[in-house]
């Protein structure tokens, strides 16, 4: 049981960080707060993924050391960490700021058009 | 409507946790995903690409592909807040 | 050069939108000519794509040259190849009639419109034409992007759509990733031909069904599947109309290729169908958006917004299609995805039209206009009967390999939908005929103070498109037997 919760705990805490973005995103009123709530929930994918890179024992960062030019010596790929989580969420992190800044800019206009980031507001503001 | 919100919240961590029971354990150096694609680009960056940081050799020649969407990303991210933000200066 | 075709219909989009800013810069004039130009290239290039795999088969490019699964790939095969040609010529068609639209509703800001709108293409194509599962991501948010901000700059109410829209986009591609996680982690891969050959020996496991939930659910957001459809009537109603007609009649399609792909191609159809209850949820779910989609059109005053829900609701019948779960079915699921894209667009350029005249959509705007507007109402008309069902329009044989693939599954609910929706299809539009006809007042028709003797036929580039679009609608109809022996035989998957 021990063992079982040693090896699934790193999932299990980045799942409830997910959960309270997502709750941010849909259940609050303002708009802010439903950006940042997108923020949490992205960034909690982000390193679910990463942690799925680890490796147990003697592994280190996937960077070569000493291994310019020749006299290389075999590499073994159990001394490093899995590369290709890393990679993906480096493109992830730059979807979400992207996605971050489309948001922003129309929460600005939202802004600019009624005085206010509440959504009850806003939607009296409109009728 | 807030008791809603908070039910579809917990049902999809459940669903979540639920998918988590029969994955590999942390840190498991025999896992799938460090066994299956992983190891090739390890041991191979230095013959294909002379580069001993593998996270540079992964993102910029293997997969440079999905680097070149991130940069269209990041073009479309600009141009769209130019599009929705730009006030020109009424005459 | 032709190897290099199925990149190239990525390339040419996408550095003419690298450099239409800095045209714009120099002379805004030029922008029109040059987004025309790029994309009659790319269609060029995606016809002689879809000829190539008529002929030879298969397209694998390996893009750098790195073989799969550490490389990415593209796969295109006669699906991808159709949807290439769906999109471009769409795009198109848009991008000619878009000039006269946009100087109306949004003067100040072509410039960057037009590159924002190339780069939609671009990510359009780029999700359609890729083997590998996280550069689909990549273009998927390429696309949201993009659609957000040719969205929010419609008419007054549309950055509160479009900040609705991002929420629950972003919620939807963020399953998506999840869902790509959780197979990464029980496989190991990213490449869709290499999941699908590892896959098979685990679908025992807890974490392929729910990443199957998960890209379920995650696609269904995007392709706004009742009831998460509450974006879709807001931002497709304020956007201005230019970008309605581009993004209507292509994001839902290509998520439902999305979905066609995950369902069959990456997972078996042995899994999905035998092994999973998700064939009679879909019907079920599909069922329902038709109806929902239906009636809550019956109810509505506004024009472009009646048209959203006649998106939702065809929405359905692909879902339910797809849930029959036998050749003929994914035949007419195929057919219509073709013909929705286009039957939407002509509904929607039939819009903008009306909109620009008029400066404004409401079915009360309808009065008289077939007197006064002949050609678009005949185009219209023709967009009415092939949603109806009417041969020899396209819209009818869609609707029979519907039929009759719900007939084989022995699924009388869902014939029972496709007439019901039929019949209120003919309801709505007969009761647009009737006010345009001037054979009933409207209602509120009095609002508009006397003869509006100055609107006179739409100009030029926006009519032609409309009747371009009302003629592909009765060849395609005409010629649906040889496009479907030559490619949608071999884009059906194996059930």
């Amino acid at each position: 049981m021990f063992d079982f919760i040693m090896g699934k705990y790193n999932y299990w805490f980045y799942i409830a960080l997910m959960m309270i973005g997502f709750y941010a995103m849909i259940g609050k009123r303002n708009l802010i707060k439903k950006i940042i709530g997108m923020n949490i929930f992205q960034t909690a994918i982000i390193l679910f993924y990463v942690s799925i890179a680890f490796k147990k024992g003697a592994a280190t960062l996937p960077i070569l050391e000493h291994a310019h030019g020749h006299d290389v010596h075999a590499i073994e790929a159990s001394s490093y960490i899995n590369p290709l989580p890393h990679v993906l969420m480096l493109t992830a992190i730059v979807v979400m700021v992207a996605t971050l800044g489309v948001a922003l800019a129309i929460a600005i206009k939202i802004y600019r058009r009624y005085g206010t980031l509440e959504e009850d507001e806003i939607i009296e503001a409109m009728k | 409507m807030r008791i809603l919100n908070l039910i579809v919240v917990i049902i999809t961590g459940m669903v979540l946790v639920y998918g988590t029971l029969d994955m590999p354990d942390w840190g498991d150096p025999d896992s799938p995903a460090n066994m299956h694609v992983s190891p090739y680009y390890i041991t191979n960056t230095l013959e294909d690409t002379a580069t001993p940081n593998i996270v540079t050799s992964v993102l910029a020649d293997y997969r440079g592909y999905d680097t070149f969407g991130e940069t269209t990303v990041i073009f479309s991210a600009g141009m769209a807040c130019i599009l929705l933000l730009r006030r020109q200066r009424k005459k | 050069m032709i190897d290099q075709l199925p990149v190239l219909t990525i390339i040419i989009p996408l550095v003419f939108a690298f450099i239409t800013p800095l045209l714009g810069w120099w002379k805004e004039r030029f922008c029109y000519p040059w987004v025309l130009l790029s994309l009659s290239l790319c269609m060029i290039c995606s016809v002689f794509v879809l000829f190539r795999v008529i002929s030879t088969g298969t397209i694998h490019y390996y893009l750098g040259n790195w073989t799969p699964p550490w490389g990415i790939e593209y796969v295109i095969d006669h699906l991808n190849a159709l949807m290439l040609v769906i999109i471009t010529v769409t795009a198109l068609l848009v991008a000619v009639y878009s000039k006269k639209s946009l100087e109306q509703e949004i003067p100040e800001k072509i410039v960057y419109f037009y590159t924002v709108f190339l780069l939609q293409v671009v990510g359009f194509m780029g999700i359609v034409v890729t083997g590998d599962m996280f550069n689909l991501y990549v273009f998927l948010e390429i696309t949201s992007l993009t659609g957000y901000a040719l969205i929010a700059v419609g008419e007054d109410g549309a950055p509160l759509a479009s900040f609705r829209y991002i929420i629950m986009g972003t919620v939807g591609a963020c399953f998506y990733l999840l869902g790509v996680g959780y197979l990464y982690i029980a496989t190991g891969s990213l490449n869709i031909a290499d999941l699908s050959s590892l896959l098979p020996g685990l679908y025992s496991s807890k974490v392929i069904l729910v990443a199957f939930a998960f890209f379920f659910v995650g696609i269904a957001i995007k392709m706004a599947l009742f009831p998460l459809h509450v974006w879709l009537p807001d931002a497709y109603t304020k956007a201005p109309s230019a970008a309605s007609a581009l993004i209507a009649p292509l994001m839902t399609k290509i998520s439902v290729y999305v979905m066609i792909r995950v369902m069959f191609t990456v997972f078996n159809p042995s899994f999905t169908i035998d092994m999973l209850p998700i064939a009679d949820i879909m019907v079920g779910l599909g069922i329902f958006a038709i109806m929902a989609g239906a009636i809550m059109a019956l109810a509505q005053t506004d024009f472009k917004r009646m048209l959203c829900y006649i998106v939702i609701a065809e929405i359905g019948y692909m879902v339910g299609g797809t849930g029959l779960a036998n050749a003929i079915a994914m035949k007419g699921v195929i057919l219509h995805i073709l013909n929705d894209a286009i039957m939407t667009l002509g509904l929607f350029t039939v819009a903008g039209i009306i909109a620009y005249q008029l400066s404004g959509h409401r079915l009360s705007d309808f009065r008289d206009l077939f007197k006064k507007m002949p050609f678009t109402m005949a185009a219209f008309v023709v967009t009415a009967l092939s949603i109806i069902g009417v041969p020899p329009t396209c819209g009818f044989f869609s609707k029979w390999y519907l039929i009759q693939g719900a007939v084989i599954a022995h699924c009388w609910m869902f014939v029972v939908a496709l007439l019901f929706s039929s019949l209120i299809n003919i309801i709505l539009f007969f009761r647009i005929f009737e006010i345009g006809y001037g054979f009933r007042e409207s209602g509120e028709a009095h609002g508009h103070g006397g003869e509006k003797a100055l609107i006179s036929e739409a100009p030029m580039t926006m009519l032609i498109p409309t009747i371009v679009t009302a003629l592909l609608i009765i060849l395609i109809g005409i010629y649906n037997q040889p496009i479907i022996t030559n490619i949608i035989r071999f884009a059906v998957p194996a059930l």
